[in-house]
């Protein structure tokens, strides 16, 4: 065993991983193993079938007991080809009485159940351990991996019935009707008691069948599960780097030694002879690869696919003039269109030329013109980046002016009379009533757009708008008073309360509906 | 001279086998996912099998209360797990379904993106198809005959289960005097003594110096130091940690 011939890529993995490797394994030599497998048991099926023609239960069951036996031959034929040394059919069927010899009792018996089988296999047939010697290596190999060995085998129990039961459902839908008419599922279930033995007979076969498929990659999984363990525990991946590591280490320093003692002697004459060495000289012709061959071939390969990629291209396009082999019948319309041409060409119809092209521009630009118009609607909806306010809605009415509350609910209902009351103790709170009054009655009853941010004069101004000269010269009495009040602290006149008092009365009514 | 670094006689061979598929990106980057296989996808399989059975047990026991009502949602109710468990996880945990993230698995597209509703729709839809004519039969062979163990709703979706990427812990290197080597080292080289120096509590002892013993040559130290040799060049590699 070499590990440098090993046709897998040597590396730890974990066990499910390994496994992986043994069906890619056994895909690799499918064809091999399986006939391997087929050839070895169907005899022996027959045999047992014909044997035990009135059990079929035990043959199979016999059948199935045997399979350590066979398995045998495909961990002979993958051992073999994981080092590249492949046998032929003839020659793995020759080897395989060789290999039953060894423990094939133990392995029939007491071994026969164990769940990590094709896991152990190898340590008894390529190790060839046996007794303490055994037992110790399997303690070594199990301290790991030995979870997945078994579960290994448990998924196998499931897939081989998976696998048999499903290629009876396929017998049975591929059955033709008329034959099937006549089985029910109490003639099936009772098929023991009848005389339908080549039915179960049948069955049996199509379970030597499902492991021609399956124990190959069984024991193909086993023995990668094997060989994982053994690359971690032995650390096989190191070992073949550092075996190449110093092949390689001690190639180049015998081929410097080499080169050195060689070269020694005679630089002198290469000098002299040879003075200037190019890569483009062509030195050293008498050796087998000359630098021109060298760039020859060096050329040639750059020439091929991955490094240049020709592609021929075929289409159709018009025959080029050929003057030198015109026969005089084609000559005759070349003539008419050159003058022609030529006539095109010349200054007179230049600016005709300029015509149509300042035209043909005029019509590309009024197209798109009239593109624009049409979908006007569509670009002002979709384009324009601003949404446009809607400047119809209706503005609320403001609540409040100065920081005074205009809505009517907060007045009293005779103001007039609240003021003069009010105006004995705090004349500040009656002028600023009678202030509050009148915005709530420009703003409800005159409609007046007062605004939060409006000032007093602006208010004023709004009033001169509404031309009721009563109205605008109390306004401005009222707000003079107001600002001297709120603003200055200057109390205003006594009489000032009568006469605004009045005022308000005369205006609004002595009511003085709010 | 001219020298090939690989033998003429194993020309003619297959590449080796590895289970690892690279995805090369448009930048020149290889990707190694790998991808996996039938018996680990099996057991995860079994798990959300399971799981599901569990969860529609008890909201039956629960459902069964209620009568006709029950017996409707019921079969609302088996509808949506038995055909949206497996897509509601994979596309939104990341392509992990219970099973699968139990097991260290996840689904990912061809290309090793994050699987989409549509891939995962078809790969879960043809399940039926991969069933047939009984418990997997089609799935399984697909699986096992396939370079990349797709089943055929894979194929069809363009779909691959991989394993994920596990946190690693760090590792514990022997204690040495840091040390370069005399030679230039590749850059498997360079794992290479790096894995020497970390699996040494693996190793046996006789193993690790018969592994060190090869280089003991090249490395000009007598066979016996040749094993702190090879852990002070991994210190060395290792650089200040």
């Amino acid at each position: 065993m070499r590990l440098s011939d090993a046709t897998v890529v040597i590396r730890p993995r974990t066990s499910w991983e390994a496994m992986d490797l043994g069906v890619l394994l056994s895909q690799r030599h499918r064809r091999l193993l399986m006939t391997s497998w087929a050839i070895i048991t169907l005899p022996i099926f027959a045999l047992l079938s014909f044997w035990l023609w009135d059990s079929p239960s035990l043959a199979v069951f016999i059948f199935w007991w045997l399979k350590p036996a066979f398995e045998r031959l495909p961990l002979y034929i993958l051992s073999k080809a994981m080092f590249g040394e492949t046998p032929t059919l003839k020659q793995a069927l020759r080897q395989w009485p060789n290999l039953l010899k060894p423990q094939l009792l133990a392995s029939l018996t007491w071994r026969r159940l164990s769940l990590s089988r094709s896991f152990l296999m190898p340590v008894v047939q390529l190790e060839g351990l046996a007794g303490d010697e055994r037992q110790q290596r399997l303690r070594v190999l199990l301290q790991r991996n030995a979870g997945a060995a078994q579960w290994l085998t448990i998924i196998g129990v499931h897939l081989e019935s998976a696998l048999w039961i499903g290629l009876m459902v396929l017998f049975y839908m591929f059955l033709p009707q008329q034959v099937e008419l006549d089985w029910s599922w109490q003639t099936l279930i009772a098929v023991a008691t009848q005389d339908w033995r080549w039915l179960e007979h049948l069955t049996n076969f199509f379970y030597v069948l499902v492991l021609i498929v399956w124990e190959p990659i069984y024991v193909a999984c086993g023995f990668s599960l094997y060989l994982n363990r053994r690359t971690v525990l032995e650390a096989w991946d190191i070992e073949l780097v550092f075996r190449r590591l110093r092949q390689h280490l001690n190639t180049t320093t015998v081929t410097l030694l080499l080169a050195a003692i060689m070269l020694v002697p005679t630089t002198q004459n290469v000098w002299a002879t040879e003075p200037v060495i190019t890569p483009d000289s062509p030195r050293l012709q008498d050796q087998p690869l000359t630098s021109q061959a060298s760039r020859d071939s060096i050329k040639t390969i750059l020439d091929q696919p991955p490094f240049k990629n020709k592609e021929t291209v075929t289409r159709y396009r018009f025959g080029e003039d050929k003057p030198d082999t015109k026969t005089p019948d084609d000559g005759k319309t070349p003539e008419w269109l050159k003058a022609l041409a030529g006539l095109l060409d010349s200054q007179r119809f230049g600016f005709i030329a300029n015509l149509i092209e300042v035209l043909l521009w005029a019509a590309v630009m009024s197209a798109i013109g009239v593109l624009i118009w049409r979908y006007r609607d569509w670009l002002q909806a979709f384009v324009s980046r601003r949404p446009v306010l809607n400047r119809r809605a209706a503005r609320p009415l403001p609540q409040q002016a100065f920081g005074l509350d205009l809505s009517r609910e907060t007045l009293p209902a005779d103001i007039a009379a609240s003021a003069e009351s009010l105006w004995q103790t705090n004349p500040r709170a009656a002028l600023g009533l009678l202030y509050r009054a009148l915005l709530s009655h420009l703003l409800h009853d005159h409609n007046m757009a007062l605004k939060p941010a409006d000032t007093e004069g602006e208010v004023l101004q709004r009033v001169e708008q509404l031309h009721q000269p009563a109205l605008l010269a109390f306004s401005r009495t009222l707000t003079g008073h107001w600002q001297n009040m709120a603003y200055g602290h200057r109390l205003p006149p006594a009489h000032l309360q009568q006469e605004l008092c009045d005022g308000w009365r005369t205006l609004f009514g002595p009511g003085a509906a709010r | 001279m001219l020298e090939t670094t690989a033998l003429p006689r194993k020309a003619t061979l297959p590449p080796p086998l590895d289970t690892r598929y690279q995805v090369e990106t448009p930048e020149g980057i290889d990707l190694p996912l790998r991808p996996a296989g039938l018996m680990v996808r099996a057991l995860a399989f079994s798990i959300d099998l399971g799981l599901r059975g569990l969860i529609l047990g008890v909201l039956f026991i629960v459902l069964a209360f209620l009568g006709k009502l029950g017996a409707g949602l019921g079969s609302i109710l088996l509808f949506g797990v038995s055909w949206w468990y497996m897509v509601l996880f994979e596309v939104l945990n990341q392509g992990r379904s219970p099973g699968k993230q139990w097991m260290g698995l996840r689904v990912v597209h061809d290309d090793g993106t994050p699987i989409g509703w549509s891939a995962s729709l078809i790969r879960n839809l043809l399940r039926f198809v991969d069933m047939l004519p009984f418990g997997y039969f089609l799935g399984a062979i697909s699986c096992l005959q396939h370079p990349h163990f797709k089943r055929l709703g894979d194929l069809a979706a363009g779909t691959l289960v991989i394993y994920r990427e596990q946190p690693l812990t760090r590792p514990q290197l022997p204690d040495a005097q840091p040390r370069r080597p005399a030679f230039a080292l590749t850059l498997p080289e360079q794992r290479a003594v790096l894995g020497f120096a970390e699996r040494q509590g693996e190793l046996s002892e006789a193993r690790s110096h018969e592994l060190a013993s090869i280089l003991a040559q090249p490395l000009q130290v007598p066979a016996p130091r040749a094993v702190a040799e090879l852990n002070a060049i991994a210190r060395g590699l290792l650089g200040p940690a």
